[in-house]
């Protein structure tokens, strides 16, 4: 369960991205964040995995409020996909899945990269299931298509076992037709393990054909909170009213320094 | 929010800089008196008129009249043929055993001794190894090489944590970063020559005060592409790997080495090359290898001598390149 209350994100140079957001995702839920670009969608997913702070307000994930201090246990639990999949290009497909379980491994095996054989068994088995072979596992990732690439992360993703994953505009920067396959490859994997989902789209159609529940999202304030099919034509244009304004001056995805982010969780 | 309250200028009327600025041509100007004082200072003037010289006088089949042309002739001259026996004089000739002889030697009684102008100027009763010279050097050089593995072994394992302290996003406060870029830019500051006199102090003269100083030279190369490239690399999976927990080693070793293994490599191999050219001179001042033969070699006008040393480190550069280029070629392949 996710909680955020009276969550507000301000960013050094005045932008509220998150404005007073008080919301509750329960356990197992396929939540969509819909929103045009610059509308707080990223800020709010990685508010749960303190990627980016927030200036007023909490944040709560199954109970724990989410601070520097409590980052060394929550981190692991949550895993996340990207739009830019963000896998390592230059190292083998078995590779990239088995670094989505660094936190589990000690730092010396992690080092000599001796993964435990159940790992590695698992990895494999997560890999059939994003619907990639064997003959796939010693390729290097810079070698597969972007649908490809995002089923080896959302295999990456899950090999903790994770109570939720963050998916950031999982497939903005893929086709249509591969796009409702990675969403129901997210949607169906999560069902079957019971993870929670909150996963940023832009795309309505998408929203309402895979969510649990759509959050929409306009300037950092919730403006809709329903089920798919509550979310009318009249909403939709609620939602990206404006955006147009906001796209010009905003920029998709604003860069989260990494190393505030490495620096907040150094031991 | 924009605040562009002004109307847009046509496209017609927008200011264009012509690529040749009155500033450029000032710069150029000041740039070349400088130079051109510089040049006399230098002796670059002397030096481009005696090769004029050389060259006219050779063209006129005269070398003799230029001092530069009748240098080089003299070097040349010398330097053909290549020196690749050696001899051991016959002490006492009664006692001379010729099954004793190591493989390829024989007995020379009448064996001529020349002097740096190349006329003989007596005759001794020697032991004479056909390459025995050529093998003696081949040895050298690879004393040379191994003094160049080890500078650059050291040198990287000097550069790991100079590279780790000094990549902002790892190093852990200002103060570590600014130490490890200020080691690495005062590592490549000191000479490798300078640097083993100096360590040829503490250790005496030989092969590891030239290792001591390869590697603590080259380490501030190493370092700071190491730490400039750790930086440049691509952000995202750094995050991706980072936001699930992983501390900044794992992060280091699973994001970041991938990325940059190629280039480390590149380094690596270059550094290894430089070192096999670098420990030839550090001989020079003692620091064991081929240098200390060359330096004698020199010092007594043994031009024969020194073009078979010449050219002995040449082929091993050569070769080394060679192989360097199919190793790194294997490692980073597909
Ligand atoms: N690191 C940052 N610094 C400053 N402003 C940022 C930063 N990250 C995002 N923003 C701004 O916050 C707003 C919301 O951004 P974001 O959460 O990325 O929206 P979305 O993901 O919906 O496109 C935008 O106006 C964006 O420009
Ligand atoms: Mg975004």
């Amino acid at each position: 369960m996710i909680r955020f209350k009276a969550a507000r994100k301000r960013f050094a140079d005045g932008t509220v991205a998150v404005d007073d957001l008080t919301l509750e995702i329960p356990a197992g839920q396929f939540c969509v964040f819909l929103g045009a670009s610059g509308a707080g969608k990223s800020s709010v997913l990685k508010l749960v995995n303190g990627m980016v702070q927030p200036t007023s307000g909490r944040v709560e994930f199954d109970g724990i409020e989410v601070v520097p201090r409590t980052y060394r246990e929550i981190r692991p639990r949550i895993a996340m996909v990207h739009q830019q999949f963000n896998l390592v290009l230059r190292s083998t497909i078995l590779r990239n899945v088995l670094a989505g379980a660094l936190p589990g491994t000690s730092t010396t095996a992690a080092m000599l990269s001796l993964f435990p054989a159940e790992l590695q068994q698992k990895a494999c088995r997560l890999l059939e299931r994003v619907g990639l072979s064997e003959k796939h596992l010693y390729r290097r990732a810079a070698h597969l298509s972007g649908g490809q690439q995002q089923r080896v992360a959302i295999a990456r993703a899950f090999i903790l076992d994770p109570t939720l994953v963050l998916a950031d505009e999982p497939v903005a920067s893929l086709d249509p037709e591969i796009s409702r396959g990675i969403l129901q490859l997210l949607r169906d994997a999560s069902r079957e393990s019971g993870t929670t989902v909150m996963c940023s789209l832009h795309q309505p159609d998408l929203a309402r054909e895979f969510a649990d529940r759509i959050v929409g999202l306009a300037r950092g304030k919730v403006i809709f909170d329903g089920l798919p099919d509550q979310l009318d034509e009249e909403m939709i244009g609620r939602i990206y009213a404006g955006a147009r304004a906001a796209r010009e001056t905003a920029e998709d995805d604003g860069p989260v320094a990494l190393g505030a982010l490495t620096a907040s969780e150094a031991v | 929010m924009n605040n562009d309250t002004t109307t847009p200028k046509p496209a017609a009327e927008w200011q264009l800089r012509s690529v040749y600025s009155t500033r450029l041509f000032a710069l150029l100007a000041v740039g070349a008196v400088l130079l051109a004082i510089s040049a006399h200072r230098s002796e670059v003037d002397k030096g481009l008129a005696d090769s004029g010289r050389a060259i006219v006088a050779v063209v006129r089949g005269k070398p003799e009249s230029s001092r530069v042309a009748r240098g080089w002739l003299r070097f040349l001259s010398q330097a053909f043929p290549l020196v690749i026996a050696s001899y051991e004089p016959i002490e006492n000739p009664e006692e001379f055993n010729p099954d004793t002889l190591p493989a390829f030697a024989y007995r020379d009684t009448k064996y001529p001794i020349k002097d740096t102008m190349g006329d003989v100027v007596r005759y001794v009763d020697a032991v004479v190894k056909p390459i025995g010279y050529l093998t003696y050097v081949g040895g050298l050089l690879v004393q040379t090489i191994e003094i160049a593995i080890w500078g650059t072994i050291l040198s990287v394992l000097i550069s790991i944590p100079l590279a780790y302290f000094g990549a902002a996003g790892y190093t852990p406060n200002k103060f570590s970063y600014n130490v490890a870029r200020a080691i690495c830019n005062m590592n490549r500051a000191i000479p490798e020559l300078i640097a083993a006199l100096v360590f040829a102090v503490a250790y005496g003269q030989g092969a590891w005060a030239g290792i001591l100083a390869l590697g603590v030279h080259t380490s501030g190369f190493l370092g700071k592409f190491f730490a400039d490239d750790i930086e440049n690399a691509a952000k995202g999976p750094q995050e991706a790997l980072a936001s699930t927990g992983a501390n900044k080693l794992k992060v280091l070793r699973y994001a970041v080495l991938p990325q940059v293994m190629p280039q480390f490599l590149a380094y690596g191999q270059y550094i290894l090359e430089r070192n096999v050219r670098s420990a030839t001179v550090l001989g020079i001042v003692g620091a064991g290898g081929i240098g200390v033969e060359l330096n004698e070699r020199w010092k007594q006008f043994d031009y024969g001598h020194v073009s078979t040393i010449l050219l002995a480190i040449f082929i091993t550069v050569f070769i080394l390149e060679q192989i360097a280029q199919r190793v790194r070629a294997r490692l980073i392949g597909e």
